[in-house]
Order: structure tokens, then sequence, then C-alpha cells
């Protein structure tokens, strides 16, 4: 998201959901949408039925990869190859978009100069796609004019997350495919609210709506706004705050996650809570963090409460109060409103409406946005500057919202942690379709549990002939910072040398081995590539019903 | 140049490719339909949708017949509602008509809207599934009028081709591969062929049988993936002791939200957490002991204030961190970040989605 703040000057899907039906050149990188956004995955099915060309990155064999038309099998972490030299195809092919890059952008010349070093025939040593799919790849998305980029954390999740997103950004502004309806670069967002968590400020550099606060202007803004003193210093992202538990920081709130199962290298940051002082927990489940609580504070669900999210797109949308709360559960906004009253503060909000309003006061992309309106008219997707502004559908469609899209040159950097005769294999984490996150719902869920009951790690057929383990069979997968044990899944869908585990299960936390190493802008930890080894500990027999192996 | 047709005496304007009953639809012209879904494509299947076209001798389905330069059409009169009352009367022969109002029943509703009796009683031999062992979708072959709207949803939608029709004449009928449960298919539980089904042959298992009348929906955005697909929760509102307990999850009508009616496994199945046992529903307190303690929200919230200034007297303002959540409301991610700069006086605010 840093990534497209700084290019574009927002960080959001500049297309919307709807627009995905249209696009004639789908380019689908370090995302497995049918699994991870299955209403997405179907619209893109839909355009692929269409005839739409579905371009597929992943270092996996996914769904949406059985039905593209090539599927680019990369090393996992090698993506800035793979995008540098599409985007030096695209040159020394003279398939850029001159007028585009003219009016709308700058610093191409440094783009040009960089990558100009990465030829296809090297990329493909690199990254184990070959020179002519890399090629066919970045003439189809540069001649197609309806081309549109969707990534998820696949391209963030790294220690050069904020590079790989620059590296797409260069390809989008380079073909001009931005401001166009079924044309843009979208992330698509992993949780319901990511963007509305984001829009409304819960980040160390940036007040509500993108305004740094280290920006005088917008720092007297919320002065004056809630008339109080403010620090102009930025605060500590969530990386560097799981590092510093129990040293700098000693005491902390949490709300709504489980960061024990969430957050990587879980062995050092188990450590870290049991320094801290002081640890609130505001959850609807006892979960693994709520063992080192102080307090502990029962909130509600989406079904209980008033509110809203802001989905990928940028539509905010209203959350309905259905059934009332379990014991003395409250709603998580009425807890905070009586915390900051207890601790001092003269606070007149009332309501999640009363909220939202005095949110949007000093946000123009928002301002046009309240409850009231979305009750009448249905979600508004933002910028929605004044209250008879219809919403903003496709992103920069009036120029580059940032003025000038701006070009980054982006040299290779290989993940911190690399295969060594120790840890031989790649090791990368993620999502299922039946579970999510850390599960403490769906696991609850009969159905969805029995669909997908235990912990797996997938692996090649011909590793899992070298360890001598077959499906079913009991493993331990070991990192520099832990080991696990579960079982295997012998598929191709994971290619020889890497082997691939979903983080659901708290009886085999995927997050024992990830690496917390953080990109250097967002914090974000490498969950996608680690060094592991894999070690058979005994004979099993497979429970996994059929429906994700993808052979 | 704009092309026009005649519907019911009015000239209406199309574009090439537009169906009869799309052009009748965007003008408010109502044709009952049972096979139709705008996200799939037209087969004519049900005959519910008969128009009359000038200079055809047989009526024709609306559905599946496109819109052409200065075609006369009619949609309802004598000969279309003759038709149409033995149409429904026959799919009535073999439709179980004793358990009205259980849900949608689109079926009953038309037939009853159009004084159409069952013709005769005739014993379906449709086979079901016994062995469709899964929590979820319910197959009741009695009910099924064979439209295959499920079957079209599952393949064009959906893309998984779980579900299929099979066998030949009376003996057709919705199955799998193997006719197995769907839970050893390609199924991905993604509800859809319930939703679509306008008899109730697919149905959700948890909910039935309970009257429309007995319950609320509300509208809201789901809580899982960032999608932000819109739902309607289905409510009985009197279960847990007058708590309200969400019965099942409906998706609105196609083309009237993002998701354009679509739903996944987790959005359409996955609110059983809600009522869930181990629910936290009291404030807690590690005591003395280092075991945590049921409090009052008073002793609680007293306690976090009285912890937070002891972190910071002792540590600093910086010492305080405050983790918020992008599964909570942007109302909520306002309130935690203004508690952490305006109240705390420290920026060490984040959540684990800011990539």
């Amino acid at each position: 998201m840093a990534g497209l703040v700084t290019t574009f000057g927002a960080g959001a899907m500049t297309n919307s959901i709807g627009e995905i039906r249209d696009v004639d050149c789908l380019f689908v990188i370090g995302s497995n949408t049918t699994e991870a956004h299955p209403v997405i995955g179907m619209e893109m099915k839909r355009a692929a039925r269409r005839g739409a060309t579905l371009i597929v990155a992943d270092p996996r064999k996914i769904w949406l990869s059985t039905i593209a038309d090539r599927h680019l099998e990369l090393t996992p972490g090698t993506d800035i190859w793979l995008l540098n030299a599409m985007a030096h195809v695209i040159i020394a092919e003279g398939l850029t978009d001159d007028a585009f890059i003219a009016a709308n952008t700058e610093n191409f010349e440094a783009v040009v100069a960089t990558v100009a070093a990465y030829t296809p025939e090297q990329a493909a040593v690199v990254t184990g796609v070959s020179a002519d799919d890399i090629r066919w790849a970045a003439r189809t998305y540069a001649t197609t004019e309806k081309a549109a980029i969707f990534y998820t954390l696949g391209i963030t999740e790294h220690s050069h997350g904020t590079d790989n997103v620059c590296a797409l950004a260069n390809l989008v502004l380079m073909t001009g495919h931005l401001g166009k309806p079924s044309a843009g670069l979208n992330p698509l967002r992993g949780q319901n609210n990511v963007q509305g968590a984001n829009d409304a400020g819960a980040s160390p550099i940036y007040f509500p709506g993108y305004q740094r606060v280290d920006d005088f202007g917008a720092l007297a803004r919320y002065e004056a706004s809630w008339g109080v003193t403010l620090d102009p210093k930025p605060g500590l992202n969530l990386n560097e705050m799981m590092k510093e538990m129990g040293r700098k920081l000693r005491g902390l709130f949490v709300m709504g996650e489980d960061i024990v199962l969430s957050e990587p290298n879980v062995g050092h940051l188990e450590k870290g809570l049991n320094g801290v002082d002081f640890l609130v927990i505001q959850d609807i489940f006892p979960n693994e963090t709520t063992r080192f609580a102080h307090v502990v504070l029962p909130a509600t669900s989406f079904a209980e409460k008033e509110g809203t999210f802001t989905n990928s797109e940028r539509r905010v949308q209203r959350v309905r109060k259905a059934v009332e709360p379990p014991g003395q559960a409250r709603a998580d906004w009425s807890i905070l409103l009586d915390l900051a009253g207890k601790a001092g503060a003269n606070w007149t909000l009332e309501s999640p409406a009363e909220v939202y309003a005095e949110m949007v006061k000093d946000t123009v992309r928002f301002a046009g946005i309240s409850h009231e309106r979305i009750d009448r008219e249905g979600g508004l997707q933002w910028p929605c500057p004044t209250p008879d502004h219809p919403g903003t559908r496709t992103l920069h469609e009036g120029g580059v919202l940032r003025g000038k899209g701006l070009f980054t040159a982006i040299e290779y950097r290989p993940s911190s942690e690399l295969p060594c005769d120790d840890y031989p294999f790649v090791l990368s984490t993620g999502r299922t379709l039946y579970h999510y996150n850390s599960a403490t719902q769906t696991r609850r869920e009969e159905g969805l549990d029995s669909k997908q009951p235990e912990a797996f790690v997938q692996i090649h057929p011909r590793d899992a002939r070298e360890l001598d383990v077959r499906s079913g069979d009991e493993v331990a997968v070991s990192t520099r910072r832990g080991e696990v044990r579960l079982k295997a899944l012998v598929t191709r869908q994971v290619k020889p040398g890497r082997i691939w585990m979903p983080f659901h299960f708290k009886e085999a936390r995927a997050n024992l081995l990830t690496n917390d190493v953080g990109d250097s802008v967002t914090g974000t930890a490498e969950y996608k590539v680690c060094a592991a080894q894999v070690v058979k500990v005994g004979e099993g027999t497979s429970k996994f019903p059929g429906a994700y192996a993808v052979e | 140049m704009t092309k026009t047709l005649n519907i019911n005496g009015s000239t209406f304007e199309f574009v090439d490719g537009e169906s009869l009953l799309e052009v009748a639809q965007r003008n408010g012209i109502g044709i009952p339909t049972l096979c139709h879904d705008p996200r799939l494509k037209a087969v004519g299947a049900c005959r519910t949708c008969l128009v009359e076209v000038e200079g055809q001798r047989r009526l024709t389905p609306a559905c599946a017949t496109l819109a052409a330069e200065g075609a006369k059409v009619t949609t309802d009169n004598a000969r279309i509602a003759r038709h149409r009352q033995l149409l429904l009367s026959m799919y009535l022969a073999d439709h179980p008509i004793g358990q009205k109002n259980r849900g949608d029943d689109e079926l009953l509703e038309m037939a009853e809207r159009f004084a159409a009796t069952p013709l005769g009683a005739l014993r379906s031999a449709r086979p079901g599934r016994s062995e469709n062992v899964n929590p979820y979708i319910k197959f009741d072959a009695e009910r099924c009028i064979l439209c295959a709207r499920c079957v079209r949803y599952c393949e064009e939608v959906e893309g998984v081709q779980a579900i299929t029709l099979a066998g030949r004449g009376s003996l057709t009928t919705i199955s799998t591969a193997d006719a197995r449960g769907l839970l050893d298919s390609s199924c991905e539980l993604c509800g859809g062929c319930v939703d679509v089904c306008p008899t109730g042959a697919m149905s959700q298992r948890a909910g039935w049988p309970l009257l429309k009348s007995d319950t609320k929906k509300v509208r809201t955005t789901c809580n899982y993936c960032g999608v932000g697909c819109q739902m309607d929760l289905v409510v009985d509102p009197d279960a847990n002791d007058g708590r309200g307990h969400i019965v099942r999850v409906d998706s609105p009508g196609p083309g009237t939200t993002t998701n354009d009616g679509n739903l996944c496994v987790k959005g359409r199945f996955g609110t059983g957490f809600v009522d869930h046992p181990d629910r936290l529903t009291v404030p807690l307190i590690r005591g003395e002991d280092g075991e945590l303690h049921e409090a009052t929200w008073e002793q609680a919230l007293d306690r976090v204030v009285k912890g937070f200034a002891a972190v910071q007297e002792a540590h600093g303002k910086d010492a305080l961190g405050f983790v918020s959540s992008s599964r909570c409301t942007v109302e909520e991610n306002y309130l935690v970040q203004k508690l952490a700069r305006a109240v705390y006086g420290t920026n060490n605010v984040h959540q684990c989605a800011a990539t």
C-alpha cells in the first residue's frame, strides 16, 4: 500500500470489482484468488469464459492456473526479475504508451536504465519462467487495451514487498493501463476491512485519509479538531512493535487479532510477551494471545454491531446489527469510548454514525460519505468529497491522483533467507478456501472443518520419494526459528524444492517457522519465503478430502 | 441508429444481443420465469416466459429470443395465459404442495398467482442421492423441475461442475459424478445452487422449516475477505432467549450489489461462530494467582486505565502500543488511533494489514 501511495497517490484498487468481467487481459500475480477472494475469483472466471486472456504468475499450481492461458511458475521471491524483464521487453519492443508517459508520469528514464540489464534470458535462469513465456506475457499485457493486474500477499509479504508493488506500478505506467475502466492495478485486500482500517488512520505514519503525522498542516488540523497536542514523530509499525515487545514496548492493547497465531517468528514474540508489563486483549474468543493477557475484554462479532467496512474497491458499506451480543459482551466501539472517557478524554461521540461523521470532517476523500447516505443509496466508493458526489468507480480517470505517476527504478534483492544444505526447501505459507486466518471462526464451523480438518504441508512427489514420505505421513518441518509437526500432502501443486502450508492451524503453527524480517517501508513480514527442512516422523493415513488438491 | 421493437403496443429501444426478456424487464414489463438468471446463458428450459411474436406460429421463450428490429411482441393474452396455466399444472402434478409458505418456492407462488391447480396426481420416479453426506446442502428430488439453474450456475459462475443433469426421461435428476456426496466431489460448497433454485429442491439443511413471517432479514457486509459481499442475515429473533439466532445467509439478488448475487462457502455458511459456546462473555482480569478471573466492566476498564498509566509513568509514553484490527469496523479503527494519539500521546498504532 505504501508503494501505491508513493507511486500513484492512493493505495487501493484502481478499478471496481464489477469491471473485472470486462477485462481482456488479466495478469494475476501472487494471488490465489479463487480461494482467498472467491467471489472476485468468480468474476475472473467469467472474464476468462468470455475469452479474456488470463496470465497467472504463482509459484504453485492454483485453481486459476488450471484455466490460465499460461502459468508463469516463478521461483518464490524472484518477482522483481520477472517484472523487470517484462518491462525490458515492453521497452525494447517499443510497446510503451509514450503519450501517457509524457503527460502523466515522471522518472521513466531511471526505469529504462535499470531494466536494460534484466533480459528475459537472464530472468529465465533466476525465475524458472522461460524467456518465451516472459516475452509473451509482456507483449500480451502491453498490447491489450483493457489489461488489469491483480495481486495480493504473494507480492507484498516479502522483505522486498514494496519493491514488488513499485515494479508492478512501473508496468502499469509505461503501458498507460491506468485511469480507465477495466484497466489498472488492483491489490485485493485480505481482510474485510483492510482498506477501512488504513483509511481510518490505524497506522504509525498516517492520520485518517493518509495524511502524514509529520506533515505540519495535518498535525495542526488534528490538534485543532481534537483539542490536544500531538506528537509529529511517526510511531512503531506492527513488525517493530512485535520485535520491541518487552523491551521498548512495555504495554500493549490488542483489538481483534491473535498476534501469537498471526505474526511471524512466534517463538521470539512469546518471549517478548512474557516480558510485557501490561497486555489488554479485546476479542470475541479466547485465543493463543489471551494466555498472556492481564485484562481480557469480551467484544462483539460483526453481526452484533453497527458500523462500516470498506472493501477492496474502496466501497464503504454498512455493517448492521442482526442479533444481540452474548452475555456481557459489548461492541468494540462502545468499549473504546468508555475507555477514553475513563482515561480522562471528553469525547462527545455516542454512535458509530457520529464517529464516522467526525472522521470524514477532516478527510476530503471521504467527506461526502455518511451512514445515513449509505443506508439510502447503498455502498459508496471513495473519493467522494461532497454529499452530492456519486463516488468513484475507477481511480485516476481525470489524471493520476499524485499529479504525476512516479516510476521507481527497482533492483532485485534476494529474499533474506535462501535454501542451504541444512534447510534445503523454500517454505511459503498462505490461506485456503475453507479457513480464514487464525481460523477462530471457521474451525468452529462444522462444515468448513469437515472439508479441511487438519493441517498439512504440500510436498512434490519427487521430494517425497527422497524423504520416503507418502500422503498422510507425519513430518516435522523446521526452520532456524522453530519446528512444527503435521501431515504431508504429496502433490504436484508445488514444484520440487518448494513446500507450502496454510497458517490456520494452531496445532501446527506456520508462524513458528516464518521469518519476521520486515519490508523496509511497511514492516510487512516475509511470510512467503523462508528456508526449511522436512523430516519424516511417522507413517499415517490421509484424511484429506480431495477438493483442494489441484492435480 | 437505434433499433426499436414493440411490446404490448408500446415501442422500446434495444441494443443488439438483448433478449426479449431483457428488453421487457428493463422497461418494467413483468414476464414470469423459473429457469432464468441474468448471470447464466439463456436456455429456455422452463417455458414459463413464452410470449407471442407476430408472424410466428408458435409461442417463443422470451429469455432465449433475441430482440429484432420491428418485432411485435405480446406478453399476455388468453392464449399465453392458457398455456401458462397448463404448464404450471403439469409442474405441480409431481410437486409436493402441502408445505406452502415453507420458504422460497417460486413455483408455488406462481401457481397461486395464475390460479393453476395440479393436473392429476403423478408420482415422480426421479431419484435423489441418499449418500449425499454434507452439512449444508440438501437435494429434494420431488421438488425439482429440472430447470437446471443449479447445474448451470455450478458450471458457468462457480466453474467447478460438481453437479450435473443425470439419467434419462422421467429418471432425469440432479446428481454428481458417480452420485457421490458433495463432500467427495469438486463442490466448493458455495451454496449458489441453493440460492438459484426456484422451487426449494436445493435447500439449506439449516433453517427449515421456518415460516418467512417468523424471521427478519438484515442486510450487512460479510466479515471474511476484502471483497465486501453484501448479504442478508436471516434471523430468528426469538431464539437464544430473545438474543436472536442467524438461521441462514441469503445473497441479495443478482445485479443489485458488488457480489452480483454470489457468495462463497465462508460467507454463506460461516456464521456459526457467532453463537459458539467458546465466546468471551465476561470481562476477565488476571489475579495474583496468575489466573484470569471474571470481573465487572467497571473493574476491568479501571484496571486497563491504571495499567496503561503505570506503563507510561515508568517507561514513557511511547512504551505503549496499540494493535488495531482490519476485522473491526472503520469507526472502531478510527477510535483506536484517536485513543492512541489524542489520549495516550503515541503514534504506536498499527494493524496487521498495512502491506
